[in-house]
């Protein structure tokens, strides 16, 4: 009997259908979808904080009225939401803040995020321990209130790092929800529990309030640095709908402005993570600069924690504020003055004034000692006495400053910043990536009667020499102690976050071509020479590694799932009555 | 073929059968359990007129009095106004006239009203008498069909002239044209009330 006139069997897994097929199944199956999942798969709840003369801050009210958050939660989300300290803030401000989840809890459609997770960029990809709060703050003189100030913020709390369309969405409905209240929230939630799931790569026509937001959510598959604006249609009536052309950058060079000499060093005291605050007038700014830093070494991940806006009040405030301990590797932005001394053994402080719009430059160049930062009345400036490993670029620097002189748009400095951030990111990384690459056993060590081979140990001293001949200085001018960055960066989370990330593909692509390999070898026969108790162990072995690539998406050829199955299905088939009927049966664990 | 976005909404006393009448529309299909709307809810469907693809953007407004203050969000922007009553209830009747009204006043300018006399089926409970219902819509120049979203009765046809009504886009911008205007002067836009 030739395993080819076996039938498939039905237990055919998702996995041996086109990838696209197998998603759409998989949202499917997930998609017999319960009240709410719609909405949880982008929010996780919204909620009102207000100010209560007595209480202070407090979470009025939570929409959908059964989302849950624990009280350490609401704690952080009532201060995260407020301006801290007197920065003034008259009027309306947005901004957004991160803050650590204290409980896990699990949505009932985690399978079908988990799918759309798959395919986003890894910097987009969720991180379980966190969520995101935007925050649109109203401020206003009410002389009918005791306070005498209209004090409130409407926040919506999400896994998404979706900055700008969260930002989007909250300039369109809180305006209008301070002032028609609770049915304006309830429609609110109604609308984002019809929106269709958050998946990479699509045109998504969200209904909010009225208009129609359209987005689209980038893939990992996206040429880096290239922007897939949603196309527009004839009409740019924004009272009909509203095209985003990103979810989640932000103005670049707007944020970098004040800074704009040192960008060069904030890219490295990003990339090796370096413990770093931002210290701004309003929480607008610090949120908005601490999400440009982490974004300019994109497409790294950056790997360690950062709260675009921090305050005195926040649960690991001891944590990250300790003098006991080295300050952590962090980002941290704070509007309170009483940061500039809390911080002040900080080796890298950032200090911005109110973002102008770019009209004018800041003229000086020097980096700022860190004994003249005394408070937060000090200049804007970097203050720091780290030495840059890289020679400054000054030709980015002049093509920026040509660009004011020209009154070049800021959206075209973002993009020419983000292009050079993403190149200098790129010569530093393809090295890596082609030594990581080379720690791949060879194909032919692939047997399928012996486990799958390991990766190679990554060597340090074997990348350096590496560097020599295919080093950055292939595809970047710039001059300068390369290597001392590098194994500074070795060192680093953000090489740690790497690598574990590279590592896991890599031994799934092994496990997947041992997969392979076993499949096309005549496994009936094999088992035909062996005993009964090395078939069933075979057997046994063989649906777990089904179950395996099932389960974490081995990046197999299309049909190699199937052949498995029908490996499976003859090996049982010419086994004993009895012990089929066991077999067939048998989950795998 | 061009593809033009029209938004349009559906206004109404509650229960009067927006949803229904979308429903149809859309899906072809009937419900007589539908749930009650919350805030409002969004569908689309895309039909051919003339030499134009009219994707109609269609938001189905709640009919009950606590979400009320929220219609100005539905309508503002919108190329037409569904406004429905039931003919077997009298007072659906009256609330229809106090969102004329409203859109008078509100409304885009040059909004294309149409009015419909929904659950036609039901013509032995009747209310609404058909005449004076047609005489009232020819006196704002507003569209007039009795329909039946359950049994399907002239809701492709009310779409159908609400596409014949709406300015066309190839020569004029969509301000000029010859939407019914509701009032002689088409006054400054209204701005949202952020």
């Amino acid at each position: 009997m030739s395993v080819q006139e076996q039938s498939p069997g039905a237990a055919l897994s998702a996995a041996s259908q086109s990838p696209c097929e197998a998603e759409e199944a998989a949202l499917g199956r997930c998609l017999s979808l319960l009240p709410w999942d719609r909405f949880s798969a982008w929010l996780h709840c919204i909620c009102v904080v207000g100010f209560d003369l007595e209480l202070g801050q407090a979470v009025e009210e939570i929409y959908p009225q059964h989302s849950k958050l624990t009280d350490k939660e609401k704690t952080n989300i009532c201060y995260l939401s407020f301006p801290d300290s007197n920065s003034g803030c008259l009027g309306d401000t947005q901004f957004c803040f991160r803050f650590r989840q204290s409980s896990s809890r699990r949505v009932s459609l985690h399978c079908m995020l988990d799918q759309l997770d798959r395919d986003l960029p890894v910097s987009l990809k969720k991180d379980p321990a966190y969520y995101y709060g935007y925050v649109y703050f109203r401020q206003v003189r009410d002389k009918t209130l005791k306070r005498g100030y209209f004090q409130k913020s409407l926040v919506l709390i999400s896994k998404l790092p979706y900055i700008h369309l969260f930002n989007a969405v909250l300039r369109h409905i809180a305006p209008e929800y301070f002032v028609k209240n609770e049915p304006f929230l309830e429609a609110v939630c109604s609308d984002v529990d019809h929106w269709p799931p958050p998946v990479p790569g699509k045109t998504l026509n969200l209904p909010i309030m009225g208009i129609i937001m359209k987005i689209r959510i980038p893939t990992c598959h996206d040429k880096p640095g290239t922007t897939q604006i949603v196309q527009f249609t004839q009409q740019a009536d924004t009272q009909i709908s509203i095209a985003l052309p990103t979810v989640h950058e932000v103005d670049l060079f707007r944020c970098f402005c004040p800074v704009f000499f040192h960008i060069q060093m904030l890219w490295e005291l990003v990339l090796l993570g370096e413990p770093l605050v931002v210290m701004a007038p309003s929480p607008s700014e610090s949120s908005e600069t601490v999400l440009a830093l982490v974004s300019c070494i994109s497409p790294l991940k950056y790997c360690s924690d950062f709260r675009p806006y921090f305050t005195i009040h926040d649960s690991e405030f001891k944590e990250y504020t300790t003098r006991t301990q080295a300050p952590p590797s962090v980002i941290l932005g704070v509007t309170n003055p009483f940061f500039a001394k809390t911080l002040q053994h900080w080796p890298h402080i950032v200090r911005i004034g109110e973002i102008k719009l770019p009209g004018e430059v800041p003229k000086q160049v020097k980096v700022k000692k860190l004994k003249n930062l005394k408070t937060l009345d000090s200049k804007p400036g970097v203050y720091t006495s780290y030495k840059p490993y890289l020679n400054r670029d000054e030709e980015i620097i002049k093509l920026l400053q040509k660009g004011v002189q020209q009154k070049r748009p800021a959206e075209a400095q973002s993009v020419i910043l983000r292009r050079y951030f993403l190149e200098l990111t790129q010569s530093f990384i393809i090295p890596l990536e082609r030594y990581v690459a080379s720690l791949m056993p060879l194909q032919k060590s692939i047997s399928p009667w012996k486990s799958p081979p390991q990766l190679r140990q990554f060597s340090q001293e074997d990348f350096m020499k590496t560097l020599e001949k295919a080093g950055p200085q292939l595809t970047s001018r710039l001059k300068g102690d390369w290597i001392g960055l590098y194994r500074h960066f070795l060192k680093s989370p953000n090489f740690n976050g790497w690598f574990r990330t590279r590592r896991k593909e890599m031994t799934q692509k092994l496990e997947a071509l041992h997969l392979e390999a076993l499949c096309n070898e005549d496994l009936l026969f094999w088992s035909q020479k062996h005993t009964e108790v090395e078939t069933v162990d075979l057997v046994l072995k063989l649906k777990n590694k089904l179950l395996q690539a099932d389960r974490e998406h081995l990046p197999v050829k299309p049909d190699t799932m199937e052949k498995l199955q029908r490996h499976i299905d003859a090996i049982i088939l010419a086994l004993p009555d009895d012990l089929q009927d066991i077999l067939l049966k048998t989950g795998t664990t | 073929m061009a593809l033009r976005e029209l938004k349009v909404c559906l206004l109404g006393d509650t229960g009067v059968g927006k949803s229904s009448i979308v429903w149809r529309f859309v899906e072809d299909s009937f419900d007589p359990n539908i749930n009650p709307t919350i805030g409002a809810s969004f569908m689309t469907k895309t039909v051919q007129y003339q030499n134009e693809l009219h994707k109609f953007l269609i938001w189905d407004t709640a009919g009950q009095e606590r979400f009320r203050a929220l219609a100005p969000m539905y309508y503002r922007g919108s190329a037409a106004a569904i406004i429905v009553y039931d003919i077997t209830k009298e007072e659906t009747f009256s609330t229809l006239k106090n969102w004329v009204k409203e859109l008078r006043q509100h409304g885009p300018p040059n909004i294309v009203v149409a009015i419909a006399g929904n659950k036609c089926d039901l013509n032995d409970v009747r209310e609404v008498m058909e005449k004076d219902a047609k005489d009232y819509a020819d006196s704002i120049h507003a569209i007039f069909v009795e329909t039946s979203a359950k049994n399907a009765i002239n809701i492709n046809e009310l779409f159908i002239e609400i596409s014949h009504r709406i300015p066309s886009t190839d020569s004029n911008p969509p301000s000029s044209g010859k939407g019914f205007k509701l009032r002689r002067q088409p006054s400054v836009r209204q701005r949202s009330c952020c």
